[in-house]
């Protein structure tokens, strides 16, 4: 037996040496962007604390301005989409991207590591200006003209290193994520300047810029801006990540390349037109409205063509969803995805928007897309591509079921209790109870929110820790011990 | 492509589903440049249409109740968008939010060309409703009711969720807010406004009270006092008669409709602590933690005397104030708050409160309750103003003109006949008066702001547009 120990204990240097070096791909900025966004994460998780503990007791961090719920919401949403969703969807491009088209990393990993560094200071600046009362006073397009410019020079700079990357690729045709991961940059740049008006300046510095001179353009601009951030940028990506996922997780090829033709390309022309479904009831043009309205059905063929495609894919491979963290993840926020499409089409039409138009629903909603569906797929994804990048296995695999869980059973909560408090609100309103005559009906639905929401916190907080120990200690030395340890408990008695 | 026959390429694709013949790569190759560029013609063919077509198209015309904002409601304005206030109060109202049987409550739809002029962008149209729509939202409210509220919500309305602003604006900054959200609903707007300024400038002269301190300044000051010293109220007039005429007559004398139980006075109490012990305190004696802000100060309720004999203070009194407020005091609507019959309770219950019902835990029983009694100059008061004859005095024919419906808002209590002098016995008032006041102030205040805007350089319509006069839109 102890000649046993002794001849296994000798073996762990150079495998884990051997282990560190077995992937050709640098991932160098795919590291910095994906930690990146798992700090950010937390931070904005933070801020909506911040905002449902302000439901509950609006006083409780009375006296700070910089925490009043006025600013920590332009913040939180920011934070949201800008820092935690697109850094993480970078890290994700720059780590799948060279893989898909065979080039030993991106065309310049430096530049990857420059931007990412760039985006951090450029969204801490942005962010301290929202906190501090600078703002433009648009809905998602909030952050001041000169963060504005500088956002969209990064990206069109990271956009400069996707192309690059392609045009050297080994792998001549090019993969559906592929697609996403070229159109899907362009298509927000585009959005992104022209939504913030970023040719108006206006005063820099002092009162709000980036704006139409007329109001109803200007919201007409604003909402097609703002919708076209998820449905140009972060739902074409969580495509892109899930046809990457699952065929990658499951070894499976993907089903149909007909039906992810159709995915992409009506995504492009029925995205895009969609944004006035956020003032169906404001006195801007019918006919806009009617496209919007439309446009917000026919985006289901894009939706069911994809969500074929996945289910076809995933066809015979359903043991590994239980089995597999990653894939469970992509699975579930693939599940949210759905639902949130089918949410969104009805939402969008005239007779359930008077309804729940400016209530909690559409909170629930956006939660839904950017949490439920956009959030989780993100979890995932660091999840597989931690230990994929840094060569050795994650620290705590239950500390991944516990983020899966805490975040799922967190999210759910949350979803079901806003959409409860929305449809609350919605039937008072249309008896004629006015607004404030609600606020003390919604009252456990905040605080029940509130409680769903630290568990999301604490499910971010999770990852850090994960991510953090995985990165920090040798575990691939630890999964050696206990496996020699296992291999030792049930090995056979030495031959005498 | 003998390959693609096989079901597998050179690259180790992956095989072709059942039944294909041939590879789809051969007839839909999607190459980088077509996803590129294709994506963006594709995008920008849709924005063509759904963004480009509306702003160079859509361009409807000021309406008639538009009216631009004055320099210092732009700074307020921009206070407003940068501090994300429009997340929680949206800036438009929806045919579905008009209802015209509830007081108050928005009264009137957006139209296209309330949004004209350059003074309203960007947007503030908003997304959710946590708060109120402020678009209708001008002179509901006087500016001291407003600073009390932004400098802690909760003074004034106890259930309110809304962040304190007392930590985010200087003084100069919370008054041009103020002026921002008196002057952003048009002209109909600043007609109640003006109705309110005119309101206020009579009750401070009636009652002898300072003009309210500015600002925060109120939240470190000691509450007003009245200068009696220079009121004296004609001989032959009721001291009380100013305060009746914002009084619809046909209150002056209704008894309380509910009897006096235990039920009653104690859903009374319930309201009373939800709703008014901001202003009206938790001793109800007018000194809550609003009450610093306030000219005239709130009313104190714990007076015996008062509570039975005193003047004007009958139970419709009290119900019309709390269902319509006291336009020029910060005493403001509970109409679209409160139902018919809480309203009563609150008053039935009012009059318990000199005997000390809102002391912890003393429930208020019938035997708290204070009957009321009128004197006897009230009584002959009445009797001279409330002409039974041909209904005459409840006759209530609207005027064409938008100023003397606002004086009937403002002074229910005033039949066009009607003419008194204020407790100084000197000023005048009338329905007439009252009206040219409240003309004076609006066109005042609109051709401040109209001459703001040409000094900002900004687009105005033609002339005749300030000439439109205003409306009074919801009921009255």
């Amino acid at each position: 037996m102890a000649d046993a120990s002794g001849s296994v204990a000798e073996a762990p240097a150079p495998l884990t040496a051997r282990a560190q070096r077995a992937s050709p791909f640098p991932d160098a900025a795919a590291r910095h962007w994906i930690l990146s966004s798992i700090i950010w994460l937390t931070i904005v998780d933070l801020f909506g604390l911040v905002l449902a503990t302000e439901f509950v007791t609006p006083e409780a961090f009375g006296g700070i301005s910089w925490l009043s719920f006025s600013r920590i919401r332009p913040s939180h949403v920011n934070g949201v989409i800008l820092a935690w969703l697109t850094m993480m969807y970078f890290g994700a491009l720059f780590y799948m991207l060279p893989r898909l088209v065979g080039t030993r990393g991106m065309w310049s990993e430096r530049l990857g590591i420059v931007c990412a560094w760039a985006w951090n200071l450029m969204y801490l600046l942005g962010i301290i200006g929202l906190l501090t009362g600078h703002s433009q006073g648009r809905e998602y397009g909030e952050l001041i003209w000169p963060i504005d410019v500088a956002l969209l020079v990064i990206w069109c700079l990271n956009i400069v290193n996707i192309l690059a990357t392609v045009s050297i690729r080994t792998i001549r045709p090019i993969y559906v994520s592929v697609w996403f991961f070229i159109a899907s940059p362009l298509w927000l740049a585009a959005d992104y300047a022209i939504g913030n008006v970023i040719w108006h300046p206006g005063h820099v510095w002092g009162a709000p810029s980036g704006a139409l001179d007329a109001s109803l353009s200007d919201a007409i601009l604003n909402w097609w801006y703002a919708h076209n951030l998820f449905g140009l940028w972060l739902t074409p990506m969580l495509l892109a990540l899930t046809y990457y996922i699952v065929p990658r997780v499951t070894n499976t090829p993907l089903y149909s390349y007909t039906l992810s033709l159709i995915s992409f390309w009506g995504m492009a022309f029925f995205y895009t037109g969609v944004g006035d479904h956020h003032i169906l009831q404001s006195p801007t043009p019918s006919w806009l409205k009617t496209i919007a309205e439309v446009s917000s059905w026919m985006l289901l063929v894009p939706v069911f063509a994809f969500t074929i495609n996945i289910l076809g894919t995933m066809k015979g491979n359903w043991d590994r969803f239980f089995t597999n963290l990653p894939l469970r993840f992509t699975m579930t926020a693939f599940f949210f995805y759905f639902l949130v499409n089918i949410q969104g089409a009805f939402e969008a039409i005239q007779p359930f928007n008077k309804l729940t138009h400016f209530t909690n629903f559409v909170v629930a909603h956006a939660h839904l897309a950017l949490l439920g569906a956009f959030t989780i797929l993100g979890m995932g994804v660091i999840d597989y591509m931690i230990p994929q990048i840094f060569g050795k296995p994650l620290w705590s695999r239950s500390l991944s079921e516990w983020m899966y869980w805490l975040v799922t059973v967190g999210f759910t909560g949350f979803f079901s209790v806003l959409t409860l408090a929305g449809f609350q609100q919605g039937f008072s309103w249309q008896d004629g109870i006015p607004e404030v005559n609600v606020l003390n009906q919604l009252h456990a639905y905040y605080i029940a929110r509130g409680i769903f929401g630290a568990m999301i916190v604490l499910s971010g907080i999770v990852q850090i820790v994960n991510v953090g120990m995985t990165i920090f200690t040798d575990t691939a030395e630890r999964r050696r011990r206990e496996t020699f340890r296992v291999a030792e408990a049930v090995a056979p008695p030495p031959v005498a | 492509m003998g390959t693609a026959a096989s079901g597998r390429d050179g690259n180790g694709a992956p095989p072709l589903p059942r039944g294909w013949v041939r590879h789809p790569r051969e007839r839909m190759l999607i190459t980088p440049f077509v996803a590129g560029l294709g994506g963006l013609v594709a995008f920008f063919v849709v924005v063509a249409i759904v963004v480009w077509l509306p702003i160079h198209t859509f361009d409807p015309p000021p309406s008639a109740d538009w009216a631009p904002l004055s320099s210092v409601a732009v700074k307020g304005r921009n206070l407003f968008a940068q501090n994300g206030c429009y997340v929680c109060h949206s800036g438009y109202t929806r045919p579905q939010d008009v209802r015209q049987a509830l007081y108050f409550l928005y009264p009137k739809v957006s139209q296209p060309g309330d949004f004209w002029g350059s003074d309203q962008s960007p947007n503030l149209l908003g997304t959710e409703r946590t708060g109120p729509d402020l678009s209708q939202e001008s002179g509901w409210h006087p500016d001291d009711w407003q600073r009390a509220h932004f400098y802690d919500p909760r003074f004034v309305d106890p259930m309110s969720l809304m962040p304190d602003m007392k930590s985010l604006f200087s003084n100069t900054q919370v008054d041009q807010l103020i002026s921002y959200v008196e002057q952003r609903s048009g002209k109909s707007g600043l007609l109640r406004y003006a109705g309110q300024l005119y309101a206020k400038h009579v009750v401070l002269v009636n009652q002898g009270f300072p003009q309210p301190y500015t600002g925060f300044q109120g939240a470190h000051k000691p509450i007003v006092k009245a200068n009696e010293k220079g009121l004296k109220p004609p001989s032959a007039q009721l001291e009380e008669a100013p305060n009746l005429s914002q009084i619809d007559r046909s209150y002056w004398l209704s008894g309380n409709p509910l009897p006096v139980t235990t039920e009653n006075l104690n859903r009374g109490k319930e309201v009373f602590l939800q709703r008014c012990v901001g202003c009206h305190g938790l001793k109800g004696d007018g000194k809550g933690p609003a009450a610093s802000f306030m000219s005239p100060p709130p009313a104190d309720f714990t007076d015996k005397d008062d509570a039975c004999c005193g003047g004007d203070t009958g139970p419709g009194d009290f119900y019309y104030r709390i269902l319509r407020g006291w336009p020029g005091t910060a005493m403001e609507n509970f109409g679209d708050r409160l139902s018919v019959d809480d309203i009563w309770r609150v008053v039935l219950f009012v009059k318990t409160i000199p005997n000390h019902t809102l002391n912890k835990n003393h429930l208020p029983t019938p035997g708290d309750y204070i009957v009321w009694q009128p004197t006897k100059e009230l009584l002959a008061w009445v009797k001279t103003h409330q002409k039974l004859a041909n209904n005459v005095s409840f006759d209530k024919k609207q005027s064409q003109d938008p100023f003397v419906q606002e004086a009937m808002r403002v002074f229910p209590g005033l039949a066009p006949g009607d003419s008194m002098k204020l407790n100084d016995g000197k000023t005048e008032l009338s329905l007439q008066s009252a009206a040219a006041g409240i003309k004076a102030v609006f066109e005042d205040m609109l051709n401040r702001a109209w001459s703001d805007a040409r000094a900002r350089g900004e687009k105005l319509p033609p002339e005749v547009m300030k000439e439109i006069p205003p409306t009074v839109p919801g009921q009255q």
